[in-house]
């Protein structure tokens, strides 16, 4: 016991095709640490949610700007840094929007957060100097520990 | 993301095939309103090979729902993964749109 935890870093350009890159960094994480299909998608999605909202409203400069994406796994738990130099912004203290009942009241604003909410075991947010800070926890499911997965 | 589609007794299946996200909602949108704005009625979105969805995907399928009742047509999801159904249950979604195991069950709900 008492691994070192593995830690991945990279940093994405400010623009909405970096997606691809996002989602090409988790796979091979993904492959790496065993993380069942799931996992993998959850941590995307809530990845590409953060990543969306600030590039569509952090920055209003027209520069390029990086985004900072760091993950620490150890044996249990994912730990993923998001920091940003856009405008203050935490998401975590924005109110869960009501569920829809029908189409017609219902409205997409917020529906990112929520969803980083639901996927996530737990969203922190910091501001330090001009930077945005955001903290996820993820429990990792891995392939082995998913008895109806078989990673096919 | 790769979207094939499928004309047969009045039903539009569009079968989706890929990422659905920021990056290829839009392409998604114009295929859907476009035969929309022809006249179609009656709409399947099979996600069947569909790998991943984001909150971007989810606002298309809105769009479209509403615009269907607008026209009294309808639509139906089918053969979700289970990581993708979670996301429209997250959503709340599932609450009026109908999700369905199978392409043939979509079609015989039509």
């Amino acid at each position: 016991m008492g691994q070192e935890p593995l830690t991945y870093a990279f940093s994405l350009r400010s623009d909405i095709s970096e997606l691809q890159t996002l989602g090409r960094r988790l796979e091979s994480i993904g492959v790496d640490l065993k993380l069942s299909k799931r996992c993998l998608f959850e941590l995307n999605l809530a990845l590409d949610e953060l990543f969306t909202n600030i590039i569509s409203y952090g920055y209003g400069d027209g520069h390029e700007h990086r985004i900072e994406v760091t993950l620490q796994a150890d044996e249990r738990m994912l730990n993923v840094t998001i920091e940003d130099d856009g405008v203050a912004f935490n998401p975590v203290e924005r109110q869960a929007p009501c569920l829809p009942h029908s189409v017609d009241d219902c409205r997409v604003g917020g529906l990112g957060i929520h969803l980083i909410r639901n996927l996530m075991d737990e969203v922190c947010y910091r501001r330090e100097g001009q930077k945005n800070i955001l903290t996820l926890k993820k429990k990792i499911e891995t392939i082995s520990s998913h008895p109806y997965e078989t990673g096919a | 993301m790769d979207i094939a589609e499928e004309k047969q007794a009045g039903v539009h299946a569009f079968k989706l095939k890929g990422r659905l996200d920021s990056n290829t909602s839009l392409a998604f949108e114009q295929r859907l309103f476009e035969s929309i704005t022809n006249g179609t009625k009656n709409v399947i979105i099979d996600f069947k090979e569909l790998d991943y969805i984001s909150s971007a995907g989810l606002r298309v399928i809105l769009k479209a729902t509403k615009a269907l009742k607008r026209e009294n047509g309808k639509i139906m999801l089918c053969a979700m993964q289970d990581y993708v159904k979670e996301v429209f249950e997250i959503a709340g979604f599932d609450a009026f749109l109908p999700i369905v195991p199978t392409l043939d069950d979509a079609r015989r709900a039509l």
